[in-house]
């Protein structure tokens, strides 16, 4: 019969269809552990690159890509000393100019030479605001100018002291003058050139991007053969990669997610010290933290370093204020308050607080556990904090909004000074007129300028040393930590990172 | 559900019907896709301001203004929605904020991992809820039937961001069969096809079931059962097909949500997917990027339905234009 021979031949492509679906998966499964991988290093973080132009991006999952394909004219050495980059050496000429000298013979990856001309040319990009950079470390330069091939100067409005420090990541990117030219913006983004000791290789978006050792870098060339970032936005996916050798070094992970993968065979968790520092902020205005004795009662009230074991397990270093240890500025001399909540609840009652009081505290959902932490050791003083979580857009929406209460009396924050300076930890959030500041104080203004508008070391360093002794009597913060910089790693490769955890891979090595 | 096309394709001239219905198919989604379009626009823009998380939170107001005028957002509301719908019967769908590309072209380097992944996940879907479905029809009541339908309702049941997680657990970090996330070959789809088939496993499964034992209760089947076919014979050759037609209206909406909603499967399993992709830009209020992935859910959505309707032409003669 001709209808049942087709109802047949349906069911049997419908069975041969069945048959193939586990076929195909076995087919697959041969491809999936790879065998020998030498000179490779696959380094997962949370996302890509926003974009592959260094101009364009301002954050530091973008950076800790494109730090591999460019240099900067300053950079980190191993004690997290300035050192030289692009530029051998630096000086101020006078306070509103900063001088570069320039390494010779350095060339871009398309043999372009980078010299005075392609500084001034990056220097004056990043400021044009047709490329849109979300770069603002350099607020006050105006422009640059080449002395001449090597040399190159830097002009600001106002004095600038940390100029050197802020050309060490973001805006010390240099870019090929000619090859923009030729290729336009969108055509660099696509396929970037730069001096660094990787060279781009290719980029699919939210899959791969892979770079390759550049062997004429002026450090010479990197041990690692072939670089890959691979995007992996859920950590325990990533932990999972790691455990089936598809990645090599998980990044920037919390310590509860390093937690999850501690004991696992061939993976290990490495924590090194960390500079993103967190805080309380608190309003002054009015209300109970208007009063001094409040404020060190919350400090003396919240046991940070049960909270760095509690929390954090661990993976986290007291700070005396907000100034991170190996940040310009840090004074040994200035220590945390003591944890007391005996005295917490004496200064309280002497603020006419006796039973406490009732306030907010605002946290972005992901610091959910910290928030609710602080909040119960709070609730040892008495103080009953409400925890009010918010999605990261909006926290990021209120914290920079012209209503400086927008995030409520009391919120966590957290702030990488990556400049390892202590201006980065307090221009937004102390002198009065700054959109992060709660707080008045002529003092404080006045040691903020110091800092901010003085060239020499030694003066910086005292205005810093005050001001840190002016934020511990006067607390208008909690001083909290500074966290680790966590990553999980199989044996395979050897890496150090520096305090800022940026992922240059130049100094890793991997077998061969 | 099958209102519409039924009498669409009822009208009365033969093969003009047809092209009449399938012209007002495309005019009212044209209509659809014009009041997506305005409302995605408009409601992206109650999110936030972009500015505020392009550049980091030390930037200064001046800074942020400036940003905010080079990327055209100072510019009013209704000039800002003038030119996106001009831009639109172009395609130009404006430039992303975030990675300074047209966004048309983000969007379309994400199509072929998305559409690879929903057409895995809907073929293991077929495989699994045709035989499981029609099963539980014909043991009706009896333990096999609640033995399958319990098993697709626990697999319909548990979260994709567990399965997932369980599936890379075993097959993966233990077993070592299979990669335990990204895009390459076959090997590396199996697991999230798996993991995005098993919700539409249990509704097309039971539906499938609920509509089998309707068909097999009516009078052809038993008249069919009366000329001595074997179950075999009615189900293959008189039941499937008749008890199809919702099933189908259920798997064109399922291939909608596939290709849309997998984002948590795309998030554990680091799939380059339109969903994970359009999470990041709701996050990142990156505007342009995220009315055009609204526009091609809506679009896919709209496209499908009309292949549905179309569909049913072909799988019931009754439907079809005499």
């Amino acid at each position: 019969m001709p209808g049942s021979r087709t109802h047949l031949s349906r069911r049997d492509a419908l069975r041969l269809g069945g048959l193939a679906v586990p076929a195909f998966a076995l087919a697959g499964c041969a491809g999936a552990s790879a065998g020998s991988h030498g000179g490779l290093l696959r380094v997962a973080q949370s996302a890509d690159p926003k974009t592959l132009d260094p101009h364009k991006q301002g954050d530091m999952t973008s950076m800790n890509v494109l730090i591999n394909v460019f240099d900067t004219l300053t950079t980190r050495g191993a004690d997290n000393t300035l050192a030289p980059g692009l530029a051998t050496a630096w000086e101020s000429p006078d306070p509103l100019t900063w001088r570069f000298h320039l390494r010779p013979g350095v060339r871009f990856h398309n043999g372009e030479p980078c010299d005075a001309r392609a500084v001034e040319f990056s220097i004056d990009r990043l400021l044009d605001p047709a490329t849109k950079s979300p770069i603002v470390e350099l607020r006050y330069v105006t422009k640059a100018t080449a002395v001449d091939e090597l040399t190159v100067d830097l002009h600001t409005s106002q004095p600038d002291p940390i100029i050197p420090a802020k050309v060490s990541l973001f805006g010390g990117v240099v870019v090929p003058p000619r090859y923009l030219a030729e290729v336009g913006d969108a055509g660099f983004a696509r396929h970037p050139v730069g001096t660094g000791p990787f060279t781009f290789v290719d980029f699919q978006r939210d899959h791969q991007l892979r770079l390759r050792a550049n062997p004429s870098h002026w450090r010479g060339a990197p041990a690692v053969r072939e670089l890959v970032f691979l995007p992996m936005p859920d950590p325990s996916s990533a932990l999972a990669s790691l455990q089936s050798d598809e990645v090599d070094l998980v990044a920037n992970l919390t310590p509860d997610a390093a937690l999850q993968i501690e004991g696992y065979r061939g993976v290990s968790i490495r924590n090194h010290p960390g500079i993103r520092t967190s805080y309380l902020s608190l309003d002054t205005t009015d209300g109970p933290l208007a009063d001094v004795r409040v404020r060190r009662a919350l400090n003396h009230a919240v046991d940070v370093p049960l909270l760095i074991e509690a929390v954090l397990d661990g993976k986290a270093r007291e700070v005396p204020t907000m100034i991170p240890r190996e940040s310009f500025g840090f004074d040994p001399a200035v220590t945390p308050f003591t944890r007391d909540v005996g005295l917490a609840k004496r200064l309280l009652a002497e603020a006419g607080y006796p039973d406490g009081f009732d306030t907010t505290l605002t946290a972005q959902a992901t610091d959910a556990n910290t928030a609710e932490a602080i909040s119960g050791l709070l609730a040892r003083a008495g103080v009953r904090a409400r925890v009010s979580l918010l999605d990261p857009g909006t926290y990021s929406g209120r914290l920079t909004s012209d209503n400086r209460r927008a995030l409520g009396p009391m919120y966590l924050a957290a702030s990488t000074g990556w400049t390892l300076d202590g201006q980065s930890l307090v221009q937004s959030n102390v002198r009065h007129d700054r959109r992060q500041s709660r707080w008045t104080s002529a003092e404080a203004d006045r040691l903020v300028d110091a800092e901010e508008l003085t060239i020499p070391p030694a003066q910086r360093q005292r205005a810093f040393t005050e001001l840190q002794q002016l934020l511990k009597r006067e607390a208008p913060f909690v001083f909290l930590y500074q966290i680790d910089t966590i990553y999980a790693v199989n044996d395979r490769p050897r890496w150090e990172p520096g305090v800022v955890g940026v992922l240059a891979m130049a100094s890793a090595t991997v077998p061969a | 559900m099958t209102a519409p096309a039924v009498t669409a394709a009822r009208a009365p001239a033969a093969g003009t019907g047809l092209l009449r219905a399938v012209a007002t198919k495309v005019l009212s989604a044209v209509v659809v896709l014009f009041f997506v379009a305005t409302a995605a626009f408009f409601l992206v823009r109650l999110s936030g301001d972009p500015v505020k998380l392009i550049l980091p939170p030390d930037a200064t107001a001046e800074q942020e203004a400036t940003l905010r005028a080079s990327l055209g957002l100072d510019r009013p509301l209704i000039a800002q929605y003038l030119d996106y719908l001009a831009g639109l019967p172009r395609l130009d769908l404006g430039n992303s904020l975030v990675y300074d590309q047209p966004v048309a072209d983000v969007l379309l380097t994400r199509v072929p991992a998305t559409v690879e992944l929903a057409a895995a996940a809907l073929a293991v879907a077929l495989v699994i809820a045709i035989p499981a479905g029609t099963f539980a029809a014909l043991r009706r009541g009896r333990a096999g039937d609640s033995g399958v339908m319990a098993g697709v309702l626990v697999g319909q049941s548990m979260p994709a961001f567990w399965v997932g997680i369980l599936l890379i657990l075993v097959f993966a970090v233990r077993l070592q069969w299979l990669p335990a996330s990204g895009y390459g070959g076959i090997s590396h789809l199996v697991l999230p096809a798996i993991t995005l088939a098993l919700y539409s496993v249990a509704v097309i499964a039971r539906l499938l079931r609920s509509s089998l034992i309707d068909v097999l209760g009516s009078d052809f089947i038993r008249t069919a059962r009366a000329k001595g076919l074997g179950t075999g014979g009615v189900v293959f050759g008189h039941s499937l097909r008749n008890a199809s037609l919702p099933v189908v209206t259920v798997i064109g909406l399922e291939v909608g949500t596939l290709l849309g909603g997998a984002i948590l499967t795309e998030r554990v399993f680091s799939w380059p997917g339109i969903g994970r992709l359009t999470v990041e830009a709701i996050a990142n209020r990156d505007f342009p990027l995220v009315q055009a992935a609204v526009l091609f859910f809506a679009a896919t959505f709209v496209v499908v339905n009309l292949l549905v309707d179309l569909s049913y032409t072909v799988l019931d003669p009754r439907v079809r234009v005499k």
